[in-house]
């Protein structure tokens, strides 16, 4: 075997590997609150986030995949010997995958993002020096990493401040919810929809202006709208005296969105995340391909769909331990809360996707929940994980940078 | 992936419910306490009181547990304090309840026969008091879905006025109680007139508290 082969493979792996760690170790943030509150099964949450995961990720995953790939380092520098941007990539991939593994297993609040935009800049570093890293997009990224979350706070104070000024504080909440709830599935729908068609299908062979785009996807806005008038006609009404009965059914409608927005939350995580597995890989196909990292060129359909894939893989195993570990702690975020801080957290999430972003879904959830908490929403909010995630931050950047320079020296010592 | 999780500290508001199940069962003493009284069957006066004491200490145990479990990190939909002085509140009622069986157990008091009509009337009214704040605490769950806002807070804020009204009733019957209980002159002995007073005065005692129920649960709503 050539060592070109031998490269690849191992990249492949160590892709695959990285991947499967990001599944396993984001899999609660999707499905966490549908199975919770009781309005999914576990069987039922993991399909639609495997089908969502994947999609996200073959559809949107590009952007972001694109910044790690080739937006983080000075290509020039690696003009001379291309073989060490594939050493250091797999370095990379090596030493995040290790970190997620480890920190996990210690149960801490790791993002997988930083993992690997810590580890990109720690090789880069060794092999060019300063100077090789992409200082500007740098900063850009880590100043998303500090306005995500805090975006998705705001996004899902204010979603659930309308959820409760609309239909929880009317008179006759249910009603109000029985009304809304369509129009509710029709933003989600569109926002969806047109996040999938607008640039999303490039993959497929159609590329859709903006215009065109929004106009499928608000033709599926409006079925959902359909359907949904429909289906909420099938609630029983209730008098409007007994509020208590009246609240319980309105949770009840909004259990009914859970699957909704199940959906959205893992397409969005796939659509970021996929990245931080799949960017690595592709630099390193495209320098055995052509000798350099194509600036030129979108993200190879395969690699999306091998990433998205493998996400998907690692939900499905890890998915089952981690319901049981959580099982029903959850119980205090109820249906509405819970939509508030999901479609708060994956709009979010979206549209850095589609800005090429790599932020943390899991901070950005973070986020939410604390907007929702603010809004008077949650019985309790445990503050500390503020300073967790603050604690994260500082160790993740630069143990992955560490490892993944060791790990490139060390396979520059091996391989030359 | 335990992140969102471990956000979700255990809600003392639970708690809090359970804490008003025990005070709620003090003062469902207090009836039987009085009609055994009456009848001058002062071993039944004392079982009554040590059961309420034991339950007022279940309810100092759930109390405890409550304050040591809102470290300075826990976030909470109202003003911490004012959730502590609801605590506060709802304690005090169970300790007005306790004080009143330790009264009652200082003496083998003989109650005047004239006073036996009024002095139920008002246990009564007063357990009646106690009853609707607790009826108010239970309100909790709703009102956290309803962000306390909405028709579920207009429905906290009439029981808030209603008992406003009912402890003012309860005062009026108190000193209709306490008029009589100074106008017997020599059916009572000195020793016994100042205990029936402060028993008197504990009763009427138990309904203030239960009001304080109302004033400080508006106060969620406030904002």
């Amino acid at each position: 075997m050539d060592l070109s082969t031998f490269l690849l493979i191992f990249a492949i792996a160590a892709c695959i590997y990285m991947a499967c760690n990001i599944g396993a170790n984001d899999v609660a943030n999707a499905m966490g609150t549908s199975v919770g509150s009781g309005a999914l099964t576990f069987k039922q949450a993991i399909l639609i986030a495997a089908v969502a995961e994947f999609a996200g990720a073959f559809l949107v995953g590009g952007h972001v995949s694109n910044t790690i790939r080739k937006g983080m380092l000075d290509p020039t520098i690696f003009a001379d010997i291309p073989f060490h941007l594939v050493y250091g990539m797999i370095a990379a991939l090596v030493a995040s995958a290790i970190w997620l593994h480890w920190a996990s297993a210690l149960g801490w609040p790791v993002s997988t993002t930083h993992s690997i935009i810590g580890a990109v800049i720690g090789f880069g570093m060794i092999a060019g020096g300063v100077d090789a890293i992409n200082w500007s997009k740098v900063g850009e990224v880590v100043m998303s990493w500090v306005v995500s979350p805090v975006m998705g706070g705001v996004f899902a104070f204010f979603i659930f401040r309308f959820i409760t000024r609309q239909i929880l504080n009317q008179h006759n909440p249910l009603l109000h919810a029985k009304k809304l709830l369509p129009f509710i599935v029709l933003a989600v729908f569109v926002i969806l929809a047109n996040s999938m068609f607008y640039k999303g299908l490039k993959h497929l062979h159609l590329d859709l202006s903006f215009v065109t785009a929004m106009a499928y996807a608000m033709v599926i806005g409006a079925v959902g709208f359909v359907i949904s008038k429909v289906l909420v006609r099938r609630v029983e009404d209730v008098p409007t005296e007994d509020i208590h009965q009246q609240l319980v059914s309105t949770e009840n409608i909004f259990k009914y969105l859970q699957p909704i927005t199940a959906f959205y939350i893992a397409f969005a995580h796939g659509s970021n995340d996929v990245a931080n597995a799949v960017g690595p890989l592709a630099a390193v196909v495209s320098i055995l391909e052509n000798g350099t990292v194509q600036m030129k060129v979108e993200m190879p359909a395969w690699i999306l769909a091998m990433g998205g894939g493998c996400i998907v893989f690692g939900l499905l195993i890890w998915g089952r331990r981690v319901m049981m570990t959580i099982g029903h702690k959850i119980t205090e975020i109820t249906p509405s809360r819970g939509f508030s801080a999901e479609v708060g957290a994956a709009t979010v999430v979206l549209i850095c996707s589609k800005m090429g972003l790599p932020i943390s879904t899991t901070h950005t959830l973070v986020g939410s929940v604390i907007g929702v908490g603010m809004a008077r929403g949650l019985p309790t909010l445990n503050l500390n994980i503020i300073y967790k995630i603050f604690i994260s931050w500082i160790s993740t950047v630069p143990f992955t940078a560490i490892l993944s320079a060791v790990l490139f020296k060390v396979m520059l010592l091996f391989l030359g | 992936m335990r992140t969102i999780f471990s956000m979700f500290a255990k809600s003392p508001f639970k708690p809090l419910v359970s804490h008003i199940d025990m005070v709620q069962e003090c003062v469902n003493q207090i009836i039987p306490l009085f009609e055994f009284l009456q009848a001058r069957n002062y071993q039944e006066v004392e079982e009554i009181s040590k059961h309420i004491e034991k339950t007022e200490h279940k309810a100092d145990k759930i109390k405890d547990n409550i304050r040591s479990h809102l470290p300075q990190s826990i976030f909470l939909p109202v003003d911490k304090r004012d959730f502590m002085r609801l605590l506060s509140a709802q304690d005090d009622i169970a300790d007005a309840v306790e004080d009143l069986a330790v009264l009652l157990r200082i003496k083998n008091l003989e109650i005047p026969e004239t006073l036996n009509e009024p002095l139920m009337d008002l246990a009564y009214h007063v357990v009646g008091v106690a009853n609707e704040a607790c009826r108010m605490i239970r309100e909790l769950e709703d009102l956290l879905e309803a962000s306390f806002g909405g028709d579920e807070a207009e429905k906290v804020e009439k029981m808030a006025q209603n008992l406003g009204t009912a402890e003012w009733e309860a005062d009026k019957k108190q000193f209709l109680l306490a008029q009589q209980l100074f106008s017997l002159d020599d059916q009572l002995n000195a020793a016994d007139l100042l205990l029936m007073n402060e028993v008197v005065k504990k009763l009427g005692g138990v309904a203030d508290e239960s009001e304080k129920i109302g004033k400080t649960l508006r106060m969620f709503l406030a904002r």
